[in-house]
């Protein structure tokens, strides 16, 4: 336990190791990090909590911190004993949350964090004296360094089964009277049974100063009611007396933590400017503090985009390779291709993402660690304002632009919760890197590339750009639309504490990225491989075709033909490799004749009525179907439904032919074009608003614990992508008609 | 009562010191200020000023943004030579 920026996380993997993981509470979007120590000759389980200035309950972070130390998570006992992370060089504060944890009366050890960092500055902390006042253990340590990690260990093991001494008088006489008389109350109102006497007066107290009750008491209803009574009458008493609740909590503690520091901590009469102060002069400067900041999210989108190119070549080869062994060994029939179209491209489909998300999360992870992602969010907070969110909102939205997922899992550091569902839902309208293909293609083969100003200005840029900036203005209405309808309320001040800069910790940084990532692919990877062998399936069956019967016996032809070869033929000979090729030819001709016939097909041809005012044929309406689990797979699919063959690869060679041969298409049985400039912008729309990403949807239902919003989310961004799909076409048909 | 000499906390020019005298707001907001450490009779010092600021609260360095629903109320100290 410890606030937030106090090394805590250091500290954690130093008593841990590697052996630690991450879920989440259950019922909560609460990070559970749990690792394993060994002390002595024991092991003992070690749990990282939120980092807190509190333990009044407000927010899911405290509720789930006072719960675990309760014993309150289902199964779970109360802790052994509470180590409280304090930074050396801010006790005072500190020491808010140390006052309400010894009061829980659970057995502690406290570690003085950072005392290096404070001891630049100046400072000397007393932490012999320091123990005698407290009567715990205080442990001097550098986390970082791997200093005074035994000493805990050793501490730790002391205090098992001693609670600490009573804290000398915290509150007001008549408070701690109120608190006597309800604990005498405690068991006849069937309170949970605890065998420690502080630990219930603990509990008796943060009850008495939670007047919101939002303490869940777990308690049967008759029982509620009369212990409320009671808490509500000694509230009342105590109000008479002029002792206002809550209060009276934050004066109380603070005069208790400068009595027992008096004397402990000896501070520099002057406080010189620190490394730090002159960093944030230059980093928080509304120009240069600005420039920066651009700078750095510069670089991380190049990595993003650059850096990550080679490793999603690789990881796409990698995938490449492991369908085509499957497809060597595997015999020929529905299990292969379910195990080489569904499966292997399913899950193929969400690691090809992983290089662009773990480089973004190592970006989020080291900003985080090295303390500017908060100097960030004071940067971003005067635009943020503006949309109804707080500055902490940006990184996520940032990231977003790269991938949705990473974005939406960032949003955790947004404790309102309002703000956190409101840019949940921005987040999967801003361009993702997904969507570029979709864009490269239509906009390289529809829009004329004209060009102005010596070259450097074309229309096809500008077209891409105005895309961008759809999705941002759909974004940012979203976020607004949502903070003035359903997530309307009064937002809690910012009050954010600018940690001290400290070089990143690569412990820290790789294994929250290793986190990240795992909890990724295991989220995505599921819904994504049961939504591809779904669509897989629509796309494979019925498979009784009658047109692939001639097909069939050409290929068997064929086949003999090669195998009346001589054995002893060169591996290249002309006469075997045309062969081969026609035999290629041939079974793409038969999978694309069982496509076109398949269930997706029909269901194509059912849904035309709805899609054709969006200008589509049903091919088009089938594509964007079956690309509904992962958007980027639309041009694969559309080079099936047109018989293209592989359209992205075409598109990157030969844009021009491309573009050819989608104008040439007609629509079935008339003599219109399928494609023209309408219906190109009419898709790319769609495309832009529509979340077409199951893996986006299994995280906003990982992120808010519910499939209530995901399914609003999809809902509310279909709806959005076809009214908007709509009207572009509409009004782009109308102009083509005018000026034609 | 509002003295001539109280000022709101964001008012602060760079590297000016204030005494908080008092803060206006919800009591769930200001009770989560004062959790923080933010109360009448602390001392703050402004670091970068505007909406939102940076301020000095003892050792530690805070970003706080004022509006309508929280005010911080300061009793500005001289500069400091």
């Amino acid at each position: 336990m410890g606030n937030p920026n106090t090394g805590k996380s250091t500290l954690f993997s130093a008593l841990v190791g590697v052996h630690q993981h991450v879920g989440n509470y259950p019922g909560v979007t609460v990070e559970k990090k749990l690792g394993r120590m060994r002390a002595g000759r024991q092991e003992f389980e070690v749990i990282d909590l939120p980092g807190l200035y509190s333990l009044a309950v407000r927010s899911r972070d405290e509720q789930v911190a006072l719960d675990v130390l309760l014993g309150r998570i289902d199964g779970d006992q109360p802790v052994d004993a509470i180590l409280c992370v304090v930074d050396a060089g801010n006790l005072c504060r500190n020491f808010y949350l140390l006052s309400q944890l010894i009061e829980l009366g659970r057995p502690m050890v406290v570690a003085v964090n950072m005392v290096d960092v404070a001891e630049r500055r100046g400072m000397r902390v007393d932490c012999s004296l320091l123990e005698r006042r407290l009567g715990v253990p205080v442990v001097p340590t550098q986390a970082h360094r791997g200093i005074g990690i035994d000493e805990i260990k050793a501490a730790l093991l002391r205090v098992r089964g001693t609670p600490p001494p009573e804290l000398e008088q915290v509150f007001p006489a008549e408070f701690e009277r109120e608190a006597e008389l309800l604990e005498g109350e405690f068991d006849s109102c069937g309170m949970p049974r605890c065998a420690c006497r502080r630990f219930r007066r603990g509990m008796v107290r943060r009850m008495l100063l939670d007047v919101h009750g939002r303490m869940h008491c777990g308690l049967d209803p008759a029982a509620r009611s009369r212990w409320l009574s009671l808490l509500d009458s000694a509230r009342a008493r105590l109000g008479e007396a002029g002792v206002e609740l809550p209060g009276v909590e934050p004066p109380s503690r603070y005069a208790w933590a400068q009595r027992v520091l008096d004397g402990v901590v000896s501070v520099a009469a002057d406080r010189p400017p620190t490394a730090t102060d002159r960093i944030d002069r230059f980093l928080t400067h509304p120009i240069f503090g600005l420039a920066v900041f651009a700078a750095v999210m510069a670089v991380m989108f190049q990595a993003v985009f650059l850096g990550a190119k080679p490793l999603i070549d690789a990881a796409a080869a990698g995938v490449d390779a492991v369908s085509g062994a499957a497809s060597h060994i595997l015999p020929e029939g529905a299990l292969r291709d379910l195990i080489v179209d569904g499966v292997i491209a399913g899950v193929g489909s969400v690691v090809v993402f992983v290089p662009q998300i773990a480089i973004l999360f190592v970006f989020i992870a080291v900003l985080e660690d090295c303390g500017y992602m908060a100097r960030a969010a004071f940067l971003m907070d005067r635009l943020m304002v503006r949309v109804g969110l707080s500055g902490k909102s940006f990184i996520p939205m940032l990231s977003s632009f790269a991938c949705a997922v990473p974005g939406i899992m960032a949003t955790r550091v947004i404790e309102d919760e309002r703000d956190r569902l409101a840019t949940i839902f921005a987040a999967p309208l801003l361009t993702c890197s997904a969507r570029l293909p979709v864009y490269g293609l239509l906009i390289g083969a529809f829009i004329p590339d004209y060009r102005w100003v010596y070259g450097i200005v074309g229309l096809q840029g500008l077209v891409l750009g105005l895309f961008y900036l759809l999705g941002i203005v759909a974004a940012v209405a979203t976020a607004l639309l949502l903070k003035r309808t359903v997530l309307r309320g009064e937002s809690p001040p910012l009050l954010l504490e600018l940690p001290s800069y400290k070089r990143p910790s690569a412990s820290v940084v790789v294994m929250r990225v290793a986190q990240r990532v795992w909890v990724f692919l295991r989220t995505a990877g599921t819904l994504i491989l049961a939504i591809s062998v779904l669509v897989w399936a629509a796309l494979y069956f019925p498979r009784n075709t009658p047109t692939v019967g001639p097909l069939l016996a050409q290929r068997q032809a064929i086949e003999a033909v090669r195998s009346a070869l001589p054995a002893d033929l060169a591996e290249d000979d002309p006469r075997r490799t045309s062969l081969d090729e026609q035999l290629a030819e041939l079974s793409r001709a038969i999978d694309m004749e069982f496509q076109q016939h398949s269930l997706l097909a029909s269901a194509g041809r059912w849904i035309e009525p709805v899609v054709r005012p969006l200008g589509w044929d049903w091919r088009i309406g089938c594509a964007v179907m079956a690309s509904f689990p992962a958007r980027e797979v639309v041009v694969a699919t559309m080079g099936v439904m047109y018989q293209f063959g592989d359209l992205e690869e075409a598109a990157d060679k030969d844009i021009d032919r491309v573009s050819r041969q989608l104008r040439s298409v007609r629509r079935d049985g008339s003599d219109e074009p399928a494609f023209t400039v309408p219906v190109a912008l009419s898709i790319m729309v769609f495309f832009a608003l529509c979340i077409q990403c199951g893996a986006t949807l299994a995280v906003i239902r990982r992120e808010t614990n519910s499939w209530r919003w995901p399914a609003f989310a999809f809902a509310y961004m279909t709806t959005l992508a076809y009214v908007g799909a709509l009207a572009t076409y509409q009004i782009a048909a109308w102009l083509a008609l005018r000026w034609a | 009562m509002i003295s001539n000499a109280d000022c709101p906390l964001c008012d602060l020019s760079a590297g000016q010191a204030g005494r908080i005298v008092r803060i206006h707001g919800k009591a769930e907001h200001v009770h989560r200020l004062a959790e923080f450490g933010l109360r009448p009779g602390v001392t703050v010092r402004m670091f970068r000023p505007g909406t939102p600021c940076i301020f000095q609260l003892g050792e530690s360095k805070v970003c706080f943004r004022q509006d309508r629903q929280l005010q911080v109320f300061v009793e500005p100290m001289p500069h400091r030579v």
